[in-house]
């Protein structure tokens, strides 16, 4: 078992520079850019109830970067034997919130826990990535794989699925397809099978839309495609979260200055919109900045997959770099009006423990893998 | 990519790492794409949003100008209605809107109604923080409670919004006019003016055409707008508010008019036995309209909203369906045929001519032969000179004018013409009949060429396609009491700011000045005179006391026409024929001439001429009163008025 100790040592596990320098930029980022989202509810130029969050979240990356430390040192070969285990523990608190959650907002997603709340849907995130690397790790091919080859991580991957739907929460369900498409993306099919995974696909999306999405996802999808005719909150919240955006211009308005938000326009700015937020503030120049750093991210996650000792650890590092890219595509695509508003945080920028916490464990295992090539 | 050199075989994973480079690469473009058409294409665009969004513009209401007559007297203001907004994302409907439907006291079901519209509009984001009209012009105690409970009525406002007050009513309702709302097809235009919709606009008579003076102009101030509490509101203000941030209100100018409200209502009560009718009076010495009355009138306190939308569209269901169209001003847009009150300007046209002269002795038998047809006549007048045929109002004398040889029609319309008939007066207040002075040219195209002698004998005697309007009327008489002035009609006197300054007057202006002969124009009005006087004169016998009067009555053949929608049982009364007496008072020394046209009133003897001697004999103890008093109208000229 690897100790801290020796990580510094030559020939042992060295830490990777410019996943630190750019996972530390945007989390730096991100609590600057809390500070200017929160900056609305200052009251008598005293700070306290949202204005504070910023507060909040600073204690939530030191715990999150002592877990991430703790993900980065634990060598990686240790959780693939554990895979299982987490995951089904974690599938258990994901059904428990359905018997011990509190409402908040009209969907079930958290448990408490002392004083604080729980989003075991956050978590599954990693478990998910967990699961399927090992997966994938165990079932080595070299031949294109057949549909039924892919059932057991289909099957891994809707049972959380489904039990985030009926919480309702579709923006996660998505983002646990989408990661884990991503990471069986890296497999070989064979062509007949995606042909079926697509007519599948085809004859699922309607009877999803009559079943299993409630009016107000619906109302979200129909207010993307036809923005004229909204009238919901919804619309008006994309309307204004793109002109905070367009409002930012080239250099921006500067730090907390932003007029869309400083005087309240920007609905959900700490949490869904942070980046309308940012783009006011610092504009074209700025919103350039972050992205780079994201999209760094992203393709660096890609480069360390690539180098991985094992198939665990690509499809570990895969599954945390398809995890980053798909929040920050949705997150960004709702603020700029080219996806339909779904609730998914922008990684180390929106508010909230849980997402923070898991982005920062899903960073450390990404210094794992990148630790031990 | 060199990043992506495999240090470990891990099979088939290989092959994929460059297609998700590819991929991230690609999206990343993608969005930055959408950034620079956001932030840089439409960045204007979003940034005027932006900026909308913060700054809300308040428009200041103005004073509408007064109306007032010659003496001061205010015949239209501006009172304030107090109109109740709710504003729906600050409305409780559970705790607020109760206590609101208790005091304005409304019924079960229109309480439900409402309810349901604003429990919809606070659904609605960008129109729950819109002000909704609850109820107009509530009364004065209902407003004093709201007030005094504005605490606990959060999201529930009290608006003042003028309202147009007319405090004599009816009175001269044409003239002074009334107001409306723009109508959404004007706006286009009526925006580059400053208009608004929902704003109100004078929609006839005085509130019309002095529309730009009376409307005085809108403020505006410049506010912040967010939608949470702010602390430090000035320092923003100061921030994000162009300047100015306020412009303050201009009121509109008050406009004095010429009427004289006390003789307008003398008019007015002159009139009350008739149905229908037009009455002018005008100061020969000016021009100045003293008095204009049109009946059957409407009440413009109705029609300018000051009773409720509701109220408005009742009230131009009903005048609009009237057949007796209240709503048209008799004074000036129709035009009557003018009958025999045409006389004295036929015999003006045939002394000219040198036709006949005063002593020419006509026979009358009842009635003239003229080729195939007898034109009848009012009675058997035996031997008439002009004065008798003037009195009496004989036809055959003046057949014999037309029938002459050296009569052309065109010497009728001529006359006429130059006493001020068949040309607009430009009076401006509503729009005006031409009337018509019809000439061969104009017989000659109206019945193909067949001009007959016949219709220059009609046209002596006032008949035929000639047609003159009330006004015309007033002013072509004062023309022959006044010596052959003819003058502009003015109802503006003089133009102030609202502290009283004059900016501007209207001093009269004479249109044309009427070359006559003054022994036959003498010899004209001493005829009128006798009309009233002599024992046999057309007036004589309807005239009330103390009516120092002369004039000539007339009765304007009606065609045959019943209009649409009139009971038949009532259509005896649409054949009769129209009653006019026209003339100027006192008779020696003239100050005033009067035009009334009674319509369908029969005989112009019988009907009008009491309404006409009535209103002189009421004008002139007004006169006198004025003089006892020392009351001079306002900025009255020097010499004036008794002065």
């Amino acid at each position: 078992m690897a100790s801290p100790e020796r990580i510094s040592f030559r020939g042992g596990p060295q830490i990777d520079m410019p996943l630190l320098l750019c996972s530390v930029a945007i989390a730096t980022l991100g609590i600057v850019n809390l500070y200017s989202a929160t900056s609305v509810y200052i009251e008598a130029g005293r700070r306290a109830g949202l204005a504070d969050i910023y507060v909040s979240q600073v204690y939530w990356l030191v715990v999150g970067g002592l877990l991430a430390i703790l993900a980065a040192a634990i060598d990686y070969r240790h959780l693939e034997r554990l895979a299982y285990v987490f995951y089904f523990g974690g599938l258990v608190a994901l059904m428990l919130v359905f018997v011990l959650a509190s409402d908040i907002r009209g969907s079930a997603r958290w448990i408490q826990v002392g004083s604080f709340n729980f989003q075991p849907s956050e978590f599954i995130k990693i478990l998910l990535i967990l699961v399927l690397a090992k997966h994938l790790h165990d079932d080595a091919r070299t031949e294109p794989r057949r549909w039924v080859d892919l059932a057991i991580p289909i099957v891994l991957t809707l049972v959380p699925a489904a039990l985030v739907i009926a919480q309702p929460d579709l923006g996660t369900a998505l983002i646990y397809l989408l990661t884990a498409a991503s990471i069986l993306f890296m497999v070989r099919i064979r062509r007949s099978s995606l042909a079926w995974a697509g007519v599948v696909a085809g004859v699922s999306a309607p009877l999803l839309w009559k079943y299993v999405l409630r009016d107000y996802q619906k109302a979200r999808i129909t207010s993307f495609l036809d923005p004229e005719h909204d009238v919901t909150d919804t619309g008006w919240h994309a309307l204004q979260s793109k002109t905070a955006i367009g409002n930012g211009g080239l250099t921006g308005h500067g730090f907390m200055q932003g007029t869309q938000n400083q005087f309240g326009f920007l609905p959900d700015q700490y949490s869904d919109f942070p980046f309308a937020v940012f783009a006011e503030d610092w504009g074209l120049l700025g919103c350039a900045l972050l992205l780079a750093l994201y999209c760094f991210l992203c393709i660096w996650a890609v480069h360390v997959a690539s180098q991985a000792k094992d198939r665990f650890g690509a499809a570990l590092a895969i599954g945390v770099g398809a995890m980053i890219f798909w929040h920050v595509v949705f997150n960004v695509g709702m603020a700029t009006g080219l996806l339909p508003v779904v609730g998914i945080p922008l990684p180390l920028f929106s508010y909230g423990g849980s997402s923070l916490l898991t982005m920062m464990v899903g960073l450390g295992l990404l210094m794992n893998v990148a630790m031990r090539r | 990519m060199s990043i992506l050199v495999q240090r470990s075989d891990v099979g088939e994973f290989r092959r994929r790492y460059r297609w998700m480079v590819l991929a991230v690469l690609t999206t990343f473009l993608i969005i930055a794409g959408r950034l620079v058409q956001l932030q840089i294409i439409q960045g204007d665009q979003y940034s005027a949003q932006a900026r909308r969004n913060i700054v809300r513009e308040i428009r200041l209401a103005t004073r509408r100008g007064v109306i007032r007559d010659a003496y001061g007297h205010i015949l239209a203001a501006s009172r304030p209605s107090y109109d109740i907004y709710v504003v729906p994302s600050h409305l409780s409907l559970e705790r607020t809107w109760p206590r609101v439907v208790r005091l304005l006291g409304l019924s079960k079901s229109d309480a439900e109604e409402q309810r349901v519209r604003i429990a919809e509009l606070s659904k609605d984001p960008r129109r729950r923080e819109h002000q909704v009209l609850l109820a107009v012009d509530v009364d004065r105690d209902v407003v004093a409670m709201f007030e005094t409970q504005e605490m606990e009525l959060p999201g529930v406002d009290v608006v003042p919004v003028p309202v147009r007050n007319y405090p004599y009513g009816e009175t001269a309702a044409h003239l002074v006019g009334y107001m409306r709302e723009v109508d959404p097809q004007d706006l286009m235009e009526l925006e580059q003016r400053g208009y608004r919709s929902g704003d109100r606009i004078g929609a006839v008579g005085v509130e019309r055409r002095w529309e730009s003076y009376l409307r005085g102009r809108r403020g505006s101030r410049k506010s912040i707008r967010a939608m949470r509490r702010m602390t430090n509101r000035e320092e923003l203000e100061a921030k994000y508010l162009e300047e100015p941030r306020q412009i303050s209100p201009i009121p509109g100018r008050d406009i004095s008019l010429t009427i004289d409200i006390d003789l307008q209502k003398s008019v007015e009560r002159a009139m009350r036995g008739q149905v229908a009718g037009a009455v002018v009076v005008v100061d020969v010495r000016t021009g100045r309209i003293l008095a204009a009355t049109s009946k059957p009138s409407f009440d413009p306190n109705v029609v300018s909203g000051g009773r409720g939308v509701e109220a408005v569209r009742d009230a131009f269901r009903r005048l609009f369906s009237d057949p007796l169209k209240p709503m048209l001003d008799k004074t000036i847009s129709a035009a009557y045929p003018p009958g025999s009150t045409f006389k004295p300007f036929a015999a003006l046209a045939a002394l000219q001519a040198g036709i006949i002269d005063p002593s020419t002795e006509v026979d009358c038998h009842g009635g003239f032969e003229y080729g195939k047809r007898y034109f009848r006549c009012t009675g058997v007048h035996r031997h008439v000179e002009l004065h008798e045929a003037i009195v009496q109002s004989c036809n055959t004398y003046f057949y014999t004018i037309g029938a002459n040889e050296r009569m052309h029609i065109d010497r009728l319309a001529k006359i006429g013409l130059t006493f001020g008939f068949g040309t607009k007066t430009g009076i401006g207040t509503n729009p005006e009949a031409r009337g018509r002075m019809p000439t061969r040219a104009w017989y000659t195209r109206r019945y193909k060429g067949a001009f007959r002698g016949g219709f220059t004998l009609l046209a002596a005697i006032g008949q035929g396609a000639a047609t003159v309007t009330v006004l015309q009327q007033a002013l072509a008489y004062s023309a022959l009491a006044n010596g052959g002035t003819l003058y502009q009609p003015q109802v503006v006197r003089s133009i102030e700011t609202s502290d009283g300054t004059v900016v501007q007057e209207f001093p009269p202006r004479v249109r044309r000045q009427i070359p006559i002969d003054p022994k036959q124009l003498a010899f004209i009005r001493e005829a009128l005179h006798g009309v009233v006087i002599e024992r046999k004169g057309t007036a004589h016998a309807e005239t009330v006391e103390g009516a120092d009067m002369a004039g000539k009555t007339g009765t304007a053949q009606v065609s045959h026409v019943t209009p649409k929608g009139v009971d038949p049982r009532r259509t005896w009364y649409f054949n009769r024929d129209h009653a006019w007496f026209v003339g100027y008072a006192p008779a020696a020394a003239p100050e005033i001439a009067i035009a009334v046209l009674i319509e369908h009133g029969g005989g112009g003897g019988k009907h009008a001429v009491p309404v006409a001697s009535r209103v002189v004999r009421d004008w002139l103890k007004l006169r006198d009163r004025r003089i006892a008093d020392h009351e001079p109208a306002r900025d009255a000229p020097e010499g004036e008025d008794g002065t």
